[in-house]
């Protein structure tokens, strides 16, 4: 069954990228979320296996998903994709639960090893 | 390296002997290229300074904040600049003006420049040194200019309100003085009618006493016989057309007299203030004139030649002493008795006026001087000589030219 | 010129541009800085002063110019509230209490910074050279309606990339204002096309 996987950003043009750098062998099913509500309402809906969030958002930002996932026991694994690459921002969102940071633009390399490191995939 | 690349010897040759202070620093601050221009302006030869700390060799150097600059660039991987405006010796190099001085250090603008290894990171950062003591110079040359040019101006403009406010008290001083030459033509013009007014109410105050002898007289002893009697010795049929006649006469002395105050206070217009007006140039004329009157009918018939105007944006009671000091130069320029013409039309989007006369015209050598403030050909105690230069002033307030 | 599609890639472009400009600043002060998202517009050069005014928070400003050119060419503002950044001084390397001409300097250097970083970043994402000179003073505590009207651009657009950074545990804030004019406008355009192509 494939994954189910949601990707965070207010920017259509973000998510793309992000997309087009996942794994090409990849078995799984995309939605996309251009907000934080909308995020934590797919969320809610029971079928985020991985999610890849934002920071820098209008309204609910990347940070508030977090602290709402911490809150209601996230069983999910977040993967921060953030333009926002200060040292601080990156320790932040790991003290919230995000299990790694990768910055914009996105590298595939990077995205892979990230997957490979958390055994999402082998 | 690839053949599109200069020779190496070409390259280092340039780097040395470049007009500039080239040098560069690894991330220990280690000195690792220091060209000719270091060298000759520092006085340390490279051998005394490849290989050291930076700060070492030049303790003089503002080292934690030197440090920083060069540790950002490293670490950023971008320019950092210094400029000679605000930091102009950041090392002491003495001038090259032995000569001519004035100056005590060279002032310097810096470029950091980082320089990548094999890989992202940056190996080296190295700055470029120039010498902006030229521009310095030039600059502070030109501050100082444009200081003074702008004080030069705020002086300019204060003596330009001056100037300004002179030239109002000289407008309205010329205006009193206008008047005052034109009292007594007023007087005159005043005292004729107030005079056969007053010799009238002389003869209708005889005239009433007879009337009342006449109806006393039929009260009296003799009646209505009396009465006819003096009727008869009195002539009523001559004094009832003479009583008609004097009222007539009075009444149109008085309105003369009225006229002539009316008109007065508009030519002065003392009891407003100045203010842009539209207004038909005919009226302001036909004002002055009638000011005038007393200078002028002695000495010239008047003759209007008023053509189609419509009215113009402008100050009626300063037009009014332009016409009045046209009229009155030109009355006195008749030695015998001629004609003052006035005419009025339109040209372009313009109109114009002209006041001309049949007198001794000017000389030609005083034509470019009559409105010099001051200028006056006329005697002593006669003319102030501010006339014409005020005319053309107000004029010029006016948009308009005034021509001889 | 500014399509849908144009204006999303290039926000995008610029917020990672932007991203980098903090983390170089945050490098560079070792504090964490708060980024705004960046916003995209084109206007005519009359209606920069009003745009400006609008994210402008303070009406006296003090404005640093710093041109770049190559393959992307126009100038970029960096304007600080009255504060301006004195209270960042200790953290960039000055010792003592800021004489003006320090003063100066650390606007200079800390708009450097950050437009290097931040149009760095963008040329970078786009593929395309681009070289900075020398930042220079534009503006020295002026109120921001003279900012552009002492110095008008003659440009029939300008660009407007408006970005703001602030620090948490210290009072500074600066716009970062990108003005480009029309032809080089196109330019950008162009290079954003071929980005949105690769996609």
């Amino acid at each position: 069954m494939p994954l189910s996987v949601l990707v965070v950003d207010d920017s259509p043009i973000a998510r793309k990228m992000l997309i087009r750098s996942l794994p090409a062998n990849w078995d799984i099913e995309i939605t996309q979320a251009g907000g934080g509500a909308e995020a934590l309402a797919a969320y809610r809906s029971g079928k985020v296996d991985v999610m890849f969030l934002d920071l820098t958002m209008p309204e609910v930002d990347g940070y508030q998903v977090l602290e709402t996932l911490q809150h209601e026991d996230m069983n999910c694994l977040v993967i921060v994709v953030s333009a926002d690459i200060q040292a601080e921002a990156v320790e932040r969102v790991k003290a919230m639960g995000a299990i790694a940071f990768i910055k914009k633009p996105v590298d595939a390399a990077r995205v892979e090893a990230v997957l490979r490191e958390y055994g999402v995939i082998v | 390296m690839s053949e599109l690349s200069p020779p190496p010897r070409l390259l280092d040759f340039v780097v040395d002997r470049l007009e500039v202070g080239i040098f560069a620093v690894d991330a220990e601050m280690k000195v690792v290229l220091w060209n000719h221009f270091m060298a000759m302006h520092s006085g340390h030869e490279p051998g005394r300074v490849i290989g050291r700390n930076l700060f070492e060799c030049f303790p003089e150097l503002p080292r934690v904040w030197l440090e920083k600059k060069i540790r950002n660039v490293f670490l950023l991987k971008n320019y950092a600049f210094t400029s000679w405006e605000q930091r102009p010796y950041l090392f002491h190099f003495q001038h090259n003006r032995p000569v001519t001085g004035g100056v005590d250090a060279i002032q310097q603008s810096c470029t950091f420049l980082p320089v990548k290894g094999a890989g992202d990171s940056v190996e080296h950062v190295c700055v470029s040194l120039y010498d902006f003591t030229d521009t310095a110079i030039f600059h502070g040359q030109l501050s100082h200019a444009i200081a003074d040019l702008q004080r030069e101006k705020a002086e300019q403009r204060r003596l330009i309100e001056k100037l300004e406010e002179a030239q109002n008290q000289l407008l309205q001083s010329e205006k009193l003085a206008s008047i005052g030459q034109l009292a007594a033509g007023v007087a005159h013009e005043i005292n004729n009618p107030v005079g056969f007014v007053n010799s009238n109410f002389g003869a209708l105050e005889r005239y009433v006493l007879d009337l009342f002898r006449v109806i006393d007289a039929l009260d009296g002893p003799d009646g209505l016989a009396g009465a006819q009697a003096i009727r008869q010795q009195i002539d009523y049929a001559f004094l009832k057309e003479d009583i008609v006649a004097l009222f007539k006469e009075s009444k149109d002395g008085l309105d003369r007299v009225k006229r002539i105050v009316q008109d007065l206070r508009d030519f002065s217009r003392v009891d407003s203030v100045q203010a842009w007006q539209k207004a038909n140039l005919q009226t302001c004329l036909d004002t002055t004139l009638n000011v005038a009157t007393n200078e002028i009918k002695h000495r010239a018939d008047v003759v209007k030649a008023y053509g189609q105007i419509p009215e113009v944006d402008c100050l009626p009671s300063q037009l009014n002493q332009v016409f009045l000091n046209l009229m009155v130069n030109a009355a006195q320029a008749m030695n015998q008795r001629g004609t003052l013409t006035l005419a009025t039309g339109c040209e372009g989007d313009g109109v114009w006026v002209s006041i001309s006369d049949t007198g001794s015209g000017i000389a030609p050598e005083n034509l470019n001087r009559i409105f010099d403030p001051f200028f006056t050909t006329k005697p002593v105690g006669k003319g102030t000589g501010l006339g014409l230069s005020v005319s053309y002033n107000i004029i010029a307030k006016h948009n308009g030219r005034i021509e001889p | 010129m500014l399509t849908d599609d144009r204006k999303e890639a290039l926000q995008e472009i610029a917020n990672i541009g932007m991203g980098q400009a903090g983390a170089s600043i945050a490098q560079v002060l070792g504090e964490f800085v708060q980024l705004s998202i960046p916003r995209i517009l084109i206007v005519p050069p009359a209606e920069v002063p009003t745009t400006l005014a609008r994210t402008v928070e303070e009406s006296t400003v003090s404005a640093v110019r710093q041109a770049f050119y190559s393959d992307m060419r126009g100038e970029a503002l960096v304007i600080f509230g009255q504060h301006r950044c004195n209270d960042l001084a200790d953290l960039i390397g000055y010792e003592a209490d800021l004489d003006h001409a320090a003063e100066v300097e650390l606007l200079l250097d800390l708009s450097n910074i950050l437009v290097g970083a931040c149009l760095g970043g963008i040329a970078e994402q786009l593929n395309l050279a681009i070289g900075f000179s020398a930042p220079s003073l534009m503006a020295d505590a002026i109120p921001l309606s003279r900012l552009l009207q002492d110095n008008p651009v003659p440009w029939t657009a300008a660009l407007l990339v408006e970005v703001d950074f602030s620090l948490e545990k210290r009072s500074f804030a600066c716009n970062l204002v990108i003005l480009m004019p029309e032809a080089e406008i196109e330019r950008l355009m162009r290079a954003v096309d071929l980005f949105l192509e690769s996609l």
